[in-house]
C-alpha cells in the first residue's frame, strides 16, 4: 500500500525550516510555502514538527470530502490535490475539518492552498522539494525499502488515532519498533495541556 | 460590549481564518507576481552556497535573461541535495534591490554619500593612502580582508597588502571565527585543517561534538551525526544550551560556558585513571604525553564538576563512552574557540582523541567545523596577518625568500608580520592606523565591544569598505565599491573538510558593478604595482596561486580548475595533477612536523577574563541562529530568513521569573541592551544567550568583551560576566543600511518590527508569524 | 453560448425550487440522488420549452434556423439542473446550500443590511476583486472573458429562444425596432453608433473574449505553476472552445462584411457546432463554475448574518447557535463577543479566532454526516491541533532521536 511517499521523522527534526524556505521554490505554487512548522514544546525544548499533507487514504482526504464545492482532486497516486482554483469558493471548510491541520486558506484570494507532494515534481519522479532539502532526513521521500537502506531497521507508522477515529494517510510517520503496532496519537482527545485542563 | 464598541463597521467579507493558516504573504525579495516560473528557457548553472563552511552544492536557475531567479538542489557528495534556509534563499541576494550599483564616497564621515565615477572613486582612494603612508609611514595604512571571498581574492588581499601597500597590517575575519583551531592545529600536527572528512562520520562509533550548534549553525552536516547514529553511533554533545543536536543526543554536556579545558582535561583524567588510553599509538606517534598526563592529573571529575557545574558522573560517563568506543571522532566549533583560551581548549580535545589513539584512521580522528564559507582556504594564502600563501610563516626567512621570488620582488621589500584584527582596532584607536580598506567584513557587528570598534574606526582618517550591500560598517566609511556577490564571478573555496570547490558564474554583474579582484588591481595599478597584478580574472589568479602552494604543506599545485569541475572538489595537499588529494590526514601516522609525531600540549584551565561579581553573577554567551548568517549584512535582507527571524532575544531560564516575551535588559561592564526574553529550560539557569547576528542598539557584540586569546587572537566572544533586570521597553532593530535615496527593500523587511521573541532559538513557528 | 453567473436568487437556468432537501441527515443513496436529479433536469427542460413556446408567442417568433442551438439550450438546462441537483446532494454542499439561502431569504438580515447582498454580488461575481489577489494579469483576462460571455449571453439567448425581435417597417431598415415577447421595447436606426452596437453585439463579445482566452492558454503551456496537473479536458479545452466560437464569429461577420458571404456556410456551420458543443459541455467541465460560484456568495452572506446578529446581540448570546458550541465557548471562556470578533468561536486551547461559531456548527454537522468522526476537533485551530499531536507524539511515541 505504501509507495513512494514521504516519511516524517520529527525526532530527526532540528527545525531549521529549511522545508518552509523550500516550499516556497516548488514551481506549482512558486513564492508561497505550504508546509508548516511547530515548535511543539515551547519553552521546554527546541523540540520541532514538520507537518506536510498526510494525504489521508482511509477516510479518503477529509478535506475533500467536506469541500462543498467538489474542489479537492484526489489523483489516482493518491495525491490529494490543492483546491482546483477555479472551483475553490475559500469557505474554509477543509482547513477546519483536517485533522492534522494541513489546508491553509488565502482570506483575499478566496483559494485554499495546501500541500500537493510537489506535484509538479513528483509526477516526474522527482522528490518534493522539502523532502529534498531536508537537511536531517526528518522528511524523507521514497520507499520504505530505499528508507530502510538509509536507516536500518527503521518502523513507520500510518495509522493515527483521533478520540476513536483511525484515519490512515499516505504519508507515514517514524516510529520506535516497540510500537509499531500501536495507532500514533493524533492529540485528540486532549484533557491537559501543558498542565492545564482545557476541558 | 455594545454596539458603541463594536464601533468599526463589520467589513463586507467578514471571513476570518485560524492563525497560521492565512498567511501567503510571499517572503521574497520580489513581488508575487514576478516569481512564476517559465517552462522553457532555463539554465542550471552548478555552484556552491556563498554561506557556510559545509559548501553545500546547489543550482542557480538562470532564466533565458541572463538572470539568477531561483535555487535547485544538487546531488553533490557534500550535501547531497540538502540545503538549509539561508542557502535556499542566497539566490536572494544576487538580483537583490538592495545592491549597490554604483561607487559611493564622501570627503568626510559628516557630509551624505554621493554616488560617483569609478574613476573618481579609485583615485581618491589611491591618493589617500598615498597621503596617509608618505605622512606616517607604510604600516599606517591597514587592511581587513575576509573569510568569505574566494581563495583567489584572499590571495590578492595578502598579496596586496605585502606588495601595493607595503604594509604589515594586513588581517582578516576569520581571526573572529578559526584561528583558535588553527593554532591548535598547528601546534599538536604542524597542518591546519580538520583530519577527517565528513563521510568519515558516518564510520564512526562514538561522535564528540563540542560546542558547536550544528543543527542551527552547519545544518546540512547534521545528516552525518543523524547517519552515524543510525549506524549505530553514541552522540555526545558538549554545550550550554539543549540545542537541536543536543536535545535528543545520548549524553549532553550542559556546561557552563568558559570551562571547557577543565572538562576535557577531566575526561582525559578518567581516561588515564581506567586505563584506556591507547599507549601503543601514544609511544609511537606522539611526543610530551608525559606531561599532558601529569597535568589532568589535577583534574579529577570532582574539581571539573565544580568548576563546569556538571555532574561528576557524566565525565565519567563521557571518557567511558569516548574511550571505549572502537573508533572516535571529535569535531568541535566556536564554542570552545571564541575563548581566551581558544587555541588551549582546542589541544585538550586533541589531547584526548591522540591519548584514546583516534586520529588519521577511518572513523576515527578529529576534526574543526570552519565557520564562513571559506574560513578554511580563506586562512590559507596569506591574508592572515602572519602567513604568506601556502600556509608559510612571514617570519621564516626561508619562506619569505621563497615569496619574494614568486612575487618577484626584493625581501627587504617584504613587510613583517602584523597584528590580529582587534588589535589593528585597537592601534586605530591610538593612531598607529589611519587609513584602512575592508573587504568582505562588518566589524561594526561582527567585532566585539562595539563602543571600541566605532571609536577606532571613526579615528581614521580614512575608510573605504568593498560591499555588494552597505554594511553598517561600510556605511561609516568614506569610500564603498560596489562588488560582485558570489554568483557573479567564479574562484574556489575549500570547506570544512578542506575540499576545493569551485564557484562558477551564474550571471553578468550588474552595471556599475566590479569584481573584487578588477578593484584590488586598479587600485594596485594606481600605487605603481600594476605590473604584479596583471590579473585579467579569477583564473589567472588561481594559476599563480597554484605556484605558490606549490611545495607547501597547503599544496594546490594538482589543483586546476578543470579537476576541480570534473571532481566536484579536490581535498589538498594535491601536490601535482594526478593526485587524486588528501581526504585523511596521518594514515601513515605522520603528522607534518619535521619529527613526525603529534606534539601534545599541556592546558591548564583559567577562569574567563571577564570576572564574576554579585553585581555581574551570570554567563552571557553569544552564537548564530539558524536563519542567519554572521553579521547579517546579507540575511537580514532576505524576506524569508527575516521573517523566520526578524529580530534577536535573549535567552534565559525560567528561574528568573520573566515570562515569554517580557523586556530584558542585558547588562555587562562594557553596556547594556534590552531583548525580549526567550523563557525555556533548554538554557543554563547561570547562562543567557544572545544571538550576534544583529548591528546596534540590538548587537550582542554591544556588549561581549574585547579580550583576546594570547596566541590566536581571537575575542572571547562565548563568555562574559552579565545581569539581567527587567526592563521597560525593547531596543528595537534598526532597517539595514542602503545607499543614498534608497530604502531597504520594504517586502523583505516587513516582520522586523515583531517585538517578541521567537518560538524557539531556530525561528518563529509557520503559525506565529502575522 | 454561457449562462452568465447571477446571485443565487437564480439558481441557473431556472430554480425548480430548492431541490427536495429532506430533513432526514441520512445520506441518500447514489440511486436517489440520481433519480431526483433527473425529475430535477426533466422539470427545467420542460419549463424552458414552455417559456421558448410562450415567450416566442407560440413559436411566431421563433427563427427556425437557430433550432439547434434551441434545442442545446434544453440539453443544457438538463445538464445544468442535473448536475446542480447532484452537487447539492452532497454533505458539505448541502448544508451550506441551506445556510446561504436561509441567510439569502432571512427578511431581518435584508432590512439590517440591505446594501450587503448587492454590494457582495458586484464586487465578488461582477468585478471579481478576488482574482486580482491571486493575479492581476489573471484577474484581467477572466474579466475580458466574463464580460464577453456575459454580453453575447444576453443578446443570443433570447434571440434563440425567440423572444428577441428586430423588425424593420422598411423590410430592410435602416429604421429598426426591438421588441421582446412582442412588446416593442425600442427603436433605432442602425446606421447610427447606437444601432452599429445592437448589430455588432456579438462581435464586441468576441473580441473581449479572445484576448483574455489566449492569454490563458498561453498561460497554460508556459507557467509551471498552472501545468502542475493540468488536464486537456478539463483546462484547455473550454479555451479552445471559447477561441473557436468567438474566431468563427467574428470570421462571419468579415465573411457578410467582406466577402459577400464567401465561406458563410462552412463557418456558420462550424460556429454552430462549437457553441453547441460549448453549452452541452457546460454542465460537465470546467464551466460547471459559473453555476457554482454563486455559493461563495451564499458562503459569504450566511458568515456575514451569523456575525452581524452577534454582534446585535451582544455577547449574552453569542455562540449560541447549538449547545455544543454554547458548552464549548464556555470552556474557551471567550466566544469574541466583543467588536470586531463577535461571533466567532475561539479556539479552546490558544483562544484565537477560528470562525464564525455558526459557520463551525454547520460545519461539525457536515462531518457527522459523512461519519468523520473528529468533529470535536474543529474547535481548535490548525496550529494547536499541531501542536498538539507533536506533543502527544512526544510523549506517546518517542521524544528525540530514537
Amino acid at each position: 500500500m505504501m509507495g513512494r511517499t514521504i516519511f516524517i521523522d520529527p525526532g530527526r527534526c532540528i527545525g531549521c525550516q529549511a522545508c518552509v524556505s523550500a516550499c516556497r521554490e516548488c514551481d506549482s505554487h512558486r513564492g508561497k510555502s505550504m508546509i508548516h512548522l511547530d515548535y511543539p514544546d515551547e519553552g521546554h525544548s527546541v523540540a520541532s514538527l514538520p507537518t506536510v499533507c498526510m494525504h489521508c487514504e482511509d477516510p479518503v482526504a477529509p478535506c475533500a470530502e467536506v469541500c462543498p464545492a467538489d474542489a479537492i482532486l484526489v489523483t489516482a497516486d493518491g495525491v490529494v490535490q490543492q483546491a482546483d482554483t477555479t472551483r475553490c469558493i475559500g469557505c474554509a471548510n477543509c482547513v477546519n475539518a483536517c485533522p492534522f491541520g494541513v489546508p491553509k486558506i488565502d482570506l483575499q484570494a478566496k483559494l485554499q492552498m495546501k500541500c500537493n507532494l510537489c506535484y509538479d515534481r513528483t509526477a516526474y519522479g522527482l522528490a518534493p522539494m522539502c523532502a529534498t532539502v531536508c537537511p536531517t532526513g526528518a522528511l524523507f521521500y521514497g520507499t520504505l525499502d530505499e528508507l530502510r537502506a538509509e536507516r536500518p531497521g527503521v518502523q513507520v507508522a500510518d495509522s493515527f488515532t483521533f478520540g476513536a477515529t483511525t484515519v490512515s494517510t499516505g504519508v507515514a510517520m517514524v516510529v520506535p519498533a516497540d510500537k509499531v503496532q500501536w495507532l500514533v496519537p493524533g492529540g485528540l482527545p486532549v484533557v491537559e495541556v501543558n498542565g492545564v485542563d482545557v476541558r | 460590549m455594545t454596539h458603541a464598541h463594536a464601533g468599526q463597521q463589520l467589513p463586507l467579507d467578514p471571513s476570518v481564518a485560524p492563525p497560521g493558516t492565512r498567511n501567503f504573504r510571499d517572503a521574497g525579495g520580489i513581488p508575487a507576481d514576478r516569481w512564476h516560473a517559465d517552462q522553457n528557457g532555463e539554465t542550471l548553472v552548478p555552484t556552491h552556497c556563498c554561506f557556510c563552511g559545509v559548501q553545500c552544492g546547489m543550482y542557480l536557475r538562470v532564466d533565458h535573461a541572463g538572470k539568477v531567479f531561483g535555487v535547485e538542489p544538487r546531488n553533490h557528495d557534500i550535501n547531497r541535495m540538502r540545503l538549509c534556509p539561508k542557502g535556499i534563499n542566497a539566490y536572494q541576494q544576487v538580483n537583490h534591490p538592495d545592491r549597490l550599483t554604483s561607487p559611493l564616497m564622501r570627503r568626510s564621515r559628516d557630509e551624505p554619500f554621493r554616488e560617483v565615477g569609478w574613476e573618481e572613486a579609485l583615485d581618491f582612494t589611491a591618493s589617500e593612502i598615498r597621503r596617509i603612508q608618505s605622512e606616517y609611514g607604510n604600516d599606517a595604512f591597514g587592511l581587513l580582508g575576509g573569510a568569505s571571498l574566494f581563495s583567489e581574492k584572499t590571495y590578492l588581499v595578502g598579496k596586496f597588502a605585502r606588495v601595493a601597500l607595503k604594509t604589515r597590517h594586513v588581517d582578516y575575519n576569520g581571526r573572529l571565527c578559526m584561528v583558535s583551531a588553527a593554532g591548535a592545529n598547528k601546534l599538536a600536527f604542524g597542518i591546519d585543517r580538520a583530519g577527517n572528512p565528513f563521510s568519515d562520520i558516518l564510520l564512526t562509533d562514538c561522535l564528540l561534538i563540542a560546542g558547536s550548534n550544528v543543527g542551527e549553525c552547519f545544518p546540512v552536516m547534521t545528516q552525518y551525526l543523524w547517519g552515524a547514529r543510525d549506524r549505530g553511533a553514541t552522540l555526545i554533545v558538549v554545550d550550554p544550551r539543549e540545542t537541536a543536536i543536543a536535545r535528543t543526543a545520548d549524553i549532553h554536556v550542559a556546561l557552563k560556558p568558559g570551562t571547557d579545558s577543565a572538562f576535557f582535561n577531566a575526561v582525559l583524567h578518567v581516561v588515564v585513571a581506567e586505563d584506556l588510553t591507547d599507549e601503543a599509538y601514544l609511544a609511537a606517534h606522539t611526543t610530551g604525553w608525559e606531561e599532558v598526563k601529569k597535568t589532568v592529573a589535577d583534574y579529577p571529575p570532582s574539581r571539573a564538576a565544580r568548576i563546569c557545574g556538571v555532574p561528576e558522573e557524566q565525565i565519567v560517563q563521557v571518557a567511558r563512552v569516548f574511550a571505549g568506543a572502537g573508533k572516535a571522532m571529535a569535531w568541535h566549533a566556536r564554542g570552545v574557540e571564541h575563548h581566551s583560551q581558544g587555541v588551549e581548549n582546542c589541544l585538550t580535545i586533541i589531547n584526548l582523541c591522540v591519548a584514546t589513539g583516534n586520529i588519521g584512521r577511518p572513523g576515527a580522528g578529529y576534526g574543526t567545523i570552519t565557520g564562513q564559507g571559506n574560513g578554511q582556504g580563506g586562512r590559507e594564502h596569506g591574508q592572515k596577518s602572519d602567513l604568506l600563501p601556502g600556509g608559510r610563516s612571514i617570519s621564516d626567512p626561508e619562506h619569505r625568500r621563497q615569496i619574494c621570488a614568486i612575487w618577484g620582488i626584493d625581501e627587504s621589500e617584504l613587510p613583517p608580520a602584523g597584528t590580529s584584527m582587534m588589535e589593528m582596532v585597537w592601534q586605530m584607536q591610538r593612531r598607529e592606523i589611519r587609513g584602512l580598506i575592508g573587504v568582505c567584513n562588518n566589524p561594526f557587528v561582527s567585532l566585539p565591544h562595539y563602543a571600541t570598534v566605532k571609536e577606532g574606526y571613526d579615528t581614521t582618517e580614512f575608510h573605504a569598505q568593498f560591499d555588494f550591500f552597505l554594511s553598517e560598517t561600510a556605511a561609516n566609511a568614506h569610500v564603498v565599491f560596489p562588488v560582485t556577490v558570489w554568483a557573479e564571478d567564479e574562484g574556489v573555496m575549500a570547506n570544512a573538510e578542506a575540499r576545493v570547490v569551485k564557484h562558477n558564474k551564474a550571471q553578468e554583474p550588474p552595471a556599475g558593478v566590479r569584481t573584487d579582484t578588477w578593484v584590488i588591481c586598479e587600485l594596485a595599478r594606481r600605487l605603481g604595482a600594476g605590473d604584479k597584478f596583471a590579473f585579467p580574472d579569477s583564473r589567472a589568479v588561481f594559476e599563480e596561486l597554484r605556484i605558490a602552494s606549490a611545495g607547501t604543506v597547503n599544496d594546490y599545485y594538482g589543483i586546476t580548475y578543470e579537476r576541480l569541475e570534473e571532481t566536484g572538489g579536490i581535498v589538498w595537499p594535491c601536490p601535482s595533477t594526478d593526485h587524486p588529494g588528501t581526504p585523511r590526514l596521518f594514515e601513515d601516522g605522520r603528522t607534518y612536523h619535521a619529527d613526525g609525531k603529534i606534539h601534545m600540549q599541556v592546558v591548564e584551565w583559567h577562569p574567563p577574563m571577564d570576572p564574576y561579581s554579585e553585581e555581574y553573577p551570570l554567563s552571557l554567551t553569544t552564537g548564530r541562529t539558524v536563519a542567519h548568517f554572521l553579521s547579517g549584512n546579507q540575511t537580514r535582507r532576505l524576506g524569508a530568513l527575516v521573517e523566520q527571524t526578524p529580530r534577536p532575544w535573549v535567552e534565559v531560564h525560567p528561574s528568573h521569573g520573566f515570562r515569554n516575551g517580557d523586556p530584558v535588559r542585558v547588562v555587562t561592564r562594557r553596556g547594556s541592551e534590552v531583548f525580549p526574553a526567550l523563557v525555556t529550560e533548554a538554557i543554563r539557569p547561570d547562562t543567557v544567550f544572545v544571538p550576534y547576528h544583529w548591528p546596534v542598539p540590538t548587537a550582542a557584540n554591544a556588549l561581549t568583551i574585547d579580550a583576546l586569546d594570547p596566541r590566536s587572537k581571537i575575542p572571547e566572544y562565548k563568555v562574559c560576566a552579565a545581569r539581567i533586570e527587567a526592563a521597560e521597553r525593547i531596543d528595537e532593530v534598526p532597517a539595514p543600511p542602503t545607499g543614498p535615496g534608497q530604502v531597504a527593500y520594504p517586502e523583505t523587511q516587513v516582520s522586523r518590527g515583531d517585538p517578541l521573541p521567537p518560538t524557539s532559538p531556530q525561528g518563529r513557528g509557520t503559525s506565529e508569524r502575522s | 453560448m454561457i449562462e452568465p453567473p447571477q446571485a443565487p436568487a437564480e439558481p441557473p437556468p431556472a430554480p425548480a425550487g430548492p431541490p427536495p432537501a429532506p430533513a432526514d441527515r441520512t445520506p441518500q443513496t447514489p440511486a436517489q440522488v440520481r433519480r431526483r436529479a433527473t425529475l430535477a433536469g426533466v422539470a427545467v427542460s420542460v419549463l424552458l420549452i414552455l417559456a421558448i413556446v410562450f415567450g416566442s408567442r407560440l413559436l411566431r417568433d421563433f427563427d427556425s434556423a437557430l433550432l439547434p442551438y434551441a434545442v442545446a439550450t434544453v440539453f443544457l438546462a438538463f445538464g445544468v439542473a442535473y448536475r446542480y441537483t447532484v452537487w447539492v446532494s452532497a454533505p458539505g454542499a448541502r448544508r451550506l446550500f441551506r445556510q446561504g439561502w436561509r441567510a439569502f431569504f432571512s427578511v431581518e438580515n435584508f432590512r439590517s443590511a440591505p446594501t450587503a447582498l448587492p454590494r457582495m454580488i458586484a464586487t465578488y461575481l461582477g468585478f471579481q476583486k478576488f482574482l486580482g489577489a491571486r493575479s492581476h494579469a489573471r484577474w484581467a483576462a477572466h474579466q475580458l472573458i466574463f464580460w464577453g460571455c456575459i454580453l453575447a449571453a444576453l443578446i443570443t439567448f433570447p434571440l434563440t429562444w425567440g423572444w428577441f425581435t428586430f423588425t424593420s417597417s422598411t423590410g430592410s431598415g435602416p429604421g429598426y425596432e426591438m421588441r421582446i415577447w412582442g412588446f416593442k421595447v425600442l427603436g433605432f436606426d442602425s446606421l447610427n453608433i447606437v444601432g452599429w452596437l445592437m448589430f455588432h453585439g456579438l462581435d464586441i463579445a468576441a473580441v473581449l473574449v479572445i484576448p483574455g482566452a489566449c492569454y490563458f492558454l498561453w498561460r497554460r503551456m508556459k507557467d509551471r505553476g498552472a501545468i502542475t496537473g493540468q488536464r486537456f479536458a478539463y483546462d484547455l479545452v473550454p479555451l479552445i472552445a471559447l477561441i473557436v466560437i468567438s474566431v468563427t464569429g467574428l470570421l462571419l461577420t468579415f465573411s457578410s462584411i467582406f466577402l459577400h458571404g464567401g465561406g458563410y456556410e462552412f463557418l456558420a456551420i462550424l460556429h454552430m457546432v462549437s457553441v453547441v458543443f460549448t453549452l452541452i459541455y457546460i454542465p460537465f467541465g470546467k464551466f460547471f463554475h459559473i453555476v457554482q460560484r454563486p455559493a461563495a456568495v451564499g458562503m459569504q452572506l450566511f458568515k456575514y448574518t451569523a456575525r452581524r446578529k452577534a454582534e446585535a446581540t451582544g455577547p449574552a448570546s453569542a455562540g449560541t447557535a447549538t449547545s455544543s458550541t454554547a458548552t464549548m465557548s464556555a470552556a474557551a471562556g471567550v466566544v469574541g463577543a466583543d467588536g470586531p470578533d463577535a461571533g466567532l468561536l475561539t479556539c479552546r486551547r490558544c483562544g484565537r479566532p477560528i470562525d464564525t461559531a455558526p459557520y463551525v456548527d454547520n460545519l461539525q454537522g457536515t462531518m457527522r454526516d459523512l461519519g468523520l468522526g473528529f468533529d470535536e476537533w474543529t474547535e481548535y485551530c490548525p496550529r494547536c491541533k499541531r501542536v498538539l499531536r507533536g506533543n502527544a507524539y512526544l510523549s506517546h511515541v518517542k521524544k528525540g532521536f530514537k
